[in-house]
């Protein structure tokens, strides 16, 4: 059986290469993948937690987290669409009309 | 002391006037006369009700009624009837009734009927209530609420501006001696806990009782005050004959009786004689063992007394308003009552005997008077004596009570005999006990000045009585006499002026020196007046004949006066008593008493100060709201560019944020 170590190593490491994407990314649509993977390390740790204490806890909080986040990549999805189609742009460093 | 039947029944006799004034106040309106009828026979029932325990007490002095309910925590309300309370208990509510009855046909057809008859219920019971407490809060209490009465009654008709304003101006000035009284409980409550050391079991810390048995400590406690070492006792007595001066109408805080005129006339009756004015009186002589042994005080209350008897007298004989004439009597009567307690200082106990004794009497004359008045006022109209005249030919009944309301008044009697009206006993009592109180001390000021106030009295009253009902009318009215239901308590007091203090002058004095001499204080009179160091000397009534008679010259002097001016009109006042004249103009615009307190007080001064204060405050209280608004408005001008409107920003700012959370967690977890 592999170590719960490896689950979780490879959990922070996606959850990085996520956070590191939102970070640096302009493009909404990318931004909004990088989200994607954070969502799933913290899937990756539920199950791994899940199948290490025995308990189908985690495994149900980890259906529960996916369908939030098809549901809220829908919303996301069409919140960017509405956006092109007024400001005929997707790069989200220069959409500051909510600035003070 | 056994308890009886009676006792049972002395806790009713406020409350049923005050369940008269629910009553009618809610269901008068649908009552034939407002309702007039619940109030009358909840007084009189209160009225047998004290009736039958002053002749019980009469029979037997020591049977004192005394009621007293935990209120809170040391504090009680409770039921003191002694023979003080007795005969004002019995005064108040026979009055009250007669004047009660008199009001059904004075009243009728007014629209605020149900409210007059609810108001004055009211009135009656907050003043049985007052006068029986056991305690000085109750009394308090009572005494706030007398003063609502006179101010919602004053202000009767408050769609008159000069109503309202007669009822505002009533309430301010009984107000600043409100306050003093309460000053006086307060000073008086504090000293009390002081010396016994905080709150004691089993006792009830404002009872008179309880407040009498500190007289000596508190005559000990001594204050100094510029320079001067005053007792706290003379303090407090102060500040409670303050009190006095307000609700009694002594100068320089009577200016609101005469404006008290702007009620129904049936009220002016009700203050002058039974209720409201009598408060302060009899306040000094509830608290009167704490007077006579703060002698600096009872000279105060003489001096004022004797002072405001005289000058009320001098503006009372320029007046030509009926009612005010009678009013500024009031105010002197008023004066000679403090002047009998003032002069305890002399007498002792008996200082209440002739004080309230001149009390009971002044009640039945004056408002024998008021609704006389009344009478005049509703058959012709006009209340200008200038105007009236020949008023006996139409109005026989109410010009013939009226005249021994008069003479009562002016005090007709034979001095060394039981023959004499009744305000004849009463006030040559006061006028001899103020000659015993000069012969003793050498200071005849009081002496001088109840004499002229006597001569005073007489002239002016007979002034009235001459210009009103004698003659030819002066102008085109149309009098009628009154109905029977008015005339008939107008002849029950008039027979109660006639001959009520020859029947009870010497039993009355001395079941009124019961009052403090019995099982409920049991006081030495003697004892607390040397605390004070006054001797009392004895017993008035027992002068020259010269001292005897003076008084009586006095009055009829004044009743010549009075004839040859106003009957026979042979000598002309003419210039003297025109406007031209200063001393007259001085007496007409009532020593311009009126424009110093508005203009000058309270217009001059506390308005000014005000406006200063405001002005200042204004300053202040702005730069500090003002200050505020704008710091903040600066702050957020800065803060809110923070609000970039990059959405990587904020995941920066929540990502370090969450960071440094988990971080701070660990530094703690790791220290803990």
């Amino acid at each position: 059986m592999i170590p719960l170590i490896f689950y979780l190593g490879l959990a922070a490491l996606l959850f990085s290469i996520g956070l590191y994407g939102v970070m640096t990314h302009k493009n909404g649509i990318r931004m909004i993948m990088c989200i994607e993977l954070m969502l799933n390390s913290a899937n990756l740790n539920l199950v791994a937690f899940s199948s290490y204490t025995d308990t189908l806890n985690g495994q149900v909080f980890a259906v529960f987290s996916i369908a939030l986040a098809a549901a809220e990549a829908a919303v996301g999805f069409a919140i960017l669409m509405a956006i092109y189609r007024m400001h005929d742009k997707i790069n989200l460093n220069e959409l500051k009309s909510l600035r003070w | 002391m056994v308890k009886t039947a009676l006792e049972e029944f002395a806790f009713l006799i406020p409350l049923l006037p005050a369940l008269a004034f629910v009553i009618t106040f809610f269901f008068g309106r649908k009552m034939p006369s407002g309702g007039a009828i619940v109030p009358i026979l909840a007084i009189a029932a209160s009225f047998v009700i004290s009736l039958m325990i002053t002749l019980r007490l009469l029979a037997n002095p020591d049977e004192v009624i005394s009621q007293s309910y935990p209120w809170f925590a040391v504090l009680n309300i409770g039921v003191l009837i002694d023979p003080l309370a007795a005969v004002m208990l019995s005064m108040v509510s026979f009055v009250s009734l007669l004047i009660h009855i008199y009001a059904v046909s004075y009243m009728s057809g007014d629209p605020g009927e149900a409210r007059y008859f609810a108001e004055t219920a009211l009135f009656t019971a907050a003043m049985l209530s007052l006068v029986l407490s056991d305690n000085i809060l109750q009394l308090f209490v009572s005494w706030e609420l007398v003063g609502l009465c006179s101010y919602l009654l004053i202000g009767f008709w408050f769609e008159r501006p000069s109503a309202a304003a007669a009822a505002k101006k009533a309430f301010l000035t009984t107000r600043i001696g409100d306050v003093m009284f309460l000053t006086g409980i307060i000073v008086l409550t504090s000293d009390i806990l002081k010396l016994a050391g905080g709150f004691q079991d089993g006792t009830y810390l404002l009872r008179f009782d309880e407040i009498f048995s500190y007289i000596p400590q508190l005559s000990a406690l001594q204050t100094n005050i510029f320079g001067f070492e005053v007792s706290h006792l003379t303090i407090i007595t102060l500040l409670f004959f303050g009190g006095a001066v307000g609700k009694s109408g002594q100068f320089p805080l009577h200016v609101w009786l005469p404006d008290a005129m702007e009620g129904p006339t049936t009220v002016s009756a009700l203050i002058h004689a039974a209720t409201m004015v009598t408060a302060g009186v009899y306040l000094v002589a509830r608290t009167f063992p704490m007077f006579i042994a703060a002698p600096d005080s009872l000279m105060v209350v003489a001096y004022l007394g004797g002072f405001t008897a005289l000058f009320a007298g001098t503006m009372g004989i320029v007046m030509n308003d009926l009612k005010r004439v009678l009013a500024y009597s009031t105010i002197s009567q008023l004066g000679y009552m403090m002047l009998g307690l003032g002069l305890g200082s002399a007498i002792g106990l008996e200082a209440i005997g002739i004080s309230l004794f001149h009390l009971i009497n002044h009640a039945f004359f004056k408002a024998l008077l008021f609704l006389c008045a009344g009478s005049v006022i509703h058959a012709v109209g006009t209340q200008d004596m200038r105007e009236l005249g020949g008023v006996r030919k139409v109005m026989p009944v109410t010009a013939a009570t009226m005249a021994i309301a008069a003479l009562a008044l002016a005090g007709f009697g034979i001095p060394g005999t039981s023959i004499g009206t009744s305000g004849f006993f009463s006030k040559d009592a006061i006028i001899e006990a103020a000659y015993l109180f000069g012969e003793n001390s050498n200071n005849w000021i009081p002496y001088a000045f109840s004499i002229a106030a006597a001569l005073l009295t007489s002239i002016y009253i007979f002034r009235l009585i001459f210009m009103t009902f004698t003659g030819k009318p002066r102008s085109d009215y149309h009098g009628h006499e009154s109905p029977a239901i008015m005339t008939i308590p107008l002849s029950i007091l008039a027979i109660f002026s006639l001959v009520f203090g020859g029947l009870t002058k010497t039993g009355f004095m001395n079941f009124l020196e019961e009052t403090f001499a019995n099982g409920f204080v049991n006081l030495n009179i003697g004892g607390l007046a040397a605390l004070g160091r006054n001797e009392l000397v004895g017993t008035a009534g027992s002068e020259s004949l010269f001292v005897q008679w003076l008084p009586m010259i006095v009055a009829v002097a004044g009743l010549a006066v009075a004839f040859v001016i106003y009957y026979l009109r042979i000598i002309k006042l003419g210039p003297l008593a025109s406007m031209k004249n200063p001393v007259y103009r001085l007496l007409y615009k009532r020593y311009y008493q009126h424009k110093i307190y508005t203009e000058f007080f309270s217009l001059g001064i506390v308005y000014g100060v005000i406006a200063l204060l405001s002005q200042v405050l204004d300053v202040i209280i702005d730069s500090i709201v003002e200050g505020i608004g704008i710091l903040t408005v600066g702050v957020s001008e800065e803060l809110r560019r923070v609000q970039t409107g990059v959405v990587q920003t904020y995941a920066i700012v929540v990502i370090a944020g969450v960071s440094l959370l988990i971080i701070l967690v660990k530094l703690i977890m790791e220290v803990l």
